[in-house]
């Protein structure tokens, strides 16, 4: 049963994983607060499900939703993020335009689906179960954990084996020295929010097949678990926020079992709560991660 | 007096979003990235609304008791939350309304859960709105002219600066947060001893943005401000009927506008252009000094 639940823990774990990677690129990068990463990912999960009720098979509804979200994250930094970069004071007014963004993208959505639950066919993904070890397991589950964790080694690989990964990298550490150093801050800025509107895609139909239900706000409440797992694993860093979906995904998944109905969400938040103030710099942060997040 | 009558509702409501952005304000204004608002108003409102229709409590009690509560929560809170900086009080407050609106979710008991508390007696009407309006206007004007206002602009403007001038980042914040309780959980009572019936839905996510969109559309360093941006938002679903559908699109886009074109807002952006001018003509005047000199 325990065993289970940590499973069915692991599997959700992997799609918080799969949105705080793309958050947490952003953070890490521009320093920006993109409330507006839920709205590209309910987006990417419209993208979807398009795709597929166009008759197109599901890797191709994929690829759809990856490229739709990606292009429309590299859209609002044209359009909420860019702008202000030339000023300073950075912080407050990106969180304020990202929010803006977002109710942007919702109020769109739902005009769309006319406030509707929309859902994937039925045969859109073949879904079967099997008994490994005692456990039931899903098809669905098993090609969750599969493209997270594809698409997250692929990232790591980028980032940390190419050269333009060193590039986006010296971006994040200081923008102006590598502009000096002859990078291309510009093309640094464009990759990374279309990498992460590709996350955030991915994240949209994984999500929407998983539950099957796509909904206009349905990036409202992934976002604030993100919240929960960029803390916990650390503002800015890629294998604190891999680490810390999962490990969010398995509590919350034993909050629910063994906690009584609707106690959960205050579990989640209020750990959220004490370990901003205990360890704001998360379970993987450096000094310099809490230099950043305290005042001393 | 036709025209009062037919406005009336609106006027109300326009009365308790001022209220409301004057305690969203007065964070910003120290520059503290709180967006707590929408949960201390929403314990201040359910501590009216269980005291109202439970205890049967009068006017000044119920008051009372919700400003106390929005003051306590608001100081327990500010511990921490002031030691964090700008994105991390962000994402701590936001945590903070949420475990308050999933705890009234949850306890439905006491709280009615997401029916929410119904048929709470209307104790409050425009006139006792306005007093409590002008009067935490009047606490913001005096508060304007005081060493503490100006600490908060300092904050606000750079950090590191206010602290190199003897300006105590962290206490400061404290008392910008234990104000903004105070006046939340005030009009949260205010607000459930207006409208008959809360529910949580109510304080969640609009409710923050709308409060946000306030400030930030008037403008986060006059007094002035929060009033106008209420104003406005407020009164624009009115005038242009068509647009009320659209109302959060409207909000959405305003917020991205604002803050790209008029990143002061609307009062301090006017402010600083009849600032302005004067220096202008000064500098010209000194420019002109220098070669004849």
């Amino acid at each position: 049963m325990l065993a289970q639940q940590i499973l069915n823990g692991l599997v959700i774990g992997a799609v918080y994983s799969l949105f705080a990677l793309g958050f947490n690129l952003i953070f890490g990068v521009h320093r920006i607060l993109n409330l507006a990463h839920g709205g590209v990912v309910m987006v990417g999960a419209f993208a979807g499900l398009y795709a597929v009720l166009a008759g197109l098979p599901i890797w191709v509804a994929f690829i759809a939703a990856a490229l739709a979200a990606g292009l429309l994250s590299v859209l609002i930094d044209f359009v909420a993020f860019r702008p202000l970069r030339r000023r300073g004071e950075m912080e407050f007014a990106a969180l304020v335009s990202s929010i803006g963004a977002d109710m942007v993208l919702t109020t769109l959505a739902q005009r769309w689906s006319n406030t509707q639950v929309m859902r994937f066919p039925f045969d859109a993904f073949p879904i079967s179960s099997f008994t490994v070890f005692g456990l039931r397991m899903t098809t669905m589950q098993l090609s969750i954990l599969g493209v997270v964790a594809a698409v997250s080694v692929l990232l790591f690989v980028y980032l940390y084996g190419t050269s333009f990964g060193r590039q986006v990298r010296a971006t994040a550490e200081n923008d102006r020295a590598a502009r000096l150093l002859g990078v291309n801050v510009t093309a640094v800025y464009f990759q990374t929010f279309f990498i992460s509107g590709v996350l955030a895609g991915l994240t949209g139909v994984l999500l929407g097949l998983a539950f099957n239900h796509v909904y206009f706000l349905m990036g409202e409440p992934l976002l604030l678990k993100g919240f929960v797992v960029l803390i916990l694993g650390g503002l800015g860093s890629l294998k604190g926020a891999l680490v810390a979906g999962f490990l969010l995904g398995v509590i919350q998944a034993i909050c629910t079992a063994y906690l009584p109905n609707g106690l959960s969400d205050p579990v989640v938040y209020g750990l959220l709560f004490v370990i901003i103030l205990l360890r704001p710099s998360g379970l993987f942060g450096d000094t310099v991660h809490n230099v950043r997040a305290v005042r001393q | 007096m036709n025209l009062f009558a037919a406005y009336h509702p609106l006027i109300d409501l326009l009365l308790l979003n001022c209220g409301c952005a004057f305690g969203q304000y007065i964070v910003l204004r120290a520059g503290a990235f709180s967006i707590a608002n929408a949960g201390l108003t929403s314990l201040g409102a359910y501590t009216a609304g269980i005291l109202a229709t439970q205890y049967g409590a009068g006017l000044g009690t119920t008051l009372l008791c919700s400003t106390l509560i929005g003051l306590v929560v608001a100081i327990l809170l500010s511990l921490p939350l002031a030691r964090l900086r700008g994105v991390y009080q962000a994402i701590a407050t936001l945590a903070f309304v949420q475990i308050v609106l999933t705890l009234a979710l949850y306890a439905e008991g006491l709280t009615g859960g997401a029916l929410g508390l119904n048929a709470i007696p209307k104790l409050v009407g425009t006139p006792t709105l306005l007093i409590f309006v002008v009067v935490v206007f009047y606490v913001m004007a005096a508060l304007d002219r005081t060493r503490l206002g100006q600490a908060f602009d300092a904050i606000r403007q750079d950090e590191i600066v206010a602290a190199t001038l003897g300006v105590r980042v962290v206490s400061t914040q404290m008392v910008a947060f234990a104000l903004s309780g105070l006046i939340s959980g005030l009009f949260g009572g205010l607000i459930a001893l207006h409208t008959y019936s809360i529910d949580p839905n109510q304080f969640g996510f609009p409710m923050l943005v709308s409060l946000l969109a306030m400030v930030v559309l008037g403008g986060r360093r006059s007094i002035y401000g929060p009033i106008v941006g209420a104003t406005i938002l407020t009164l624009l679903p009115e005038i242009a009927r068509p647009l009320s559908d659209n109302r959060t699109l409207i909000h959405g886009m305003l917020l991205i506008l604002i803050i790209v074109f008029l990143p002061k807002g609307v009062v301090d952006s006017l402010r600083g252009l009849s600032l302005r001018k004067p220096k202008a003509r000064q500098q010209q005047r000194v420019a002109g000094d220098v070669p004849s000199a």
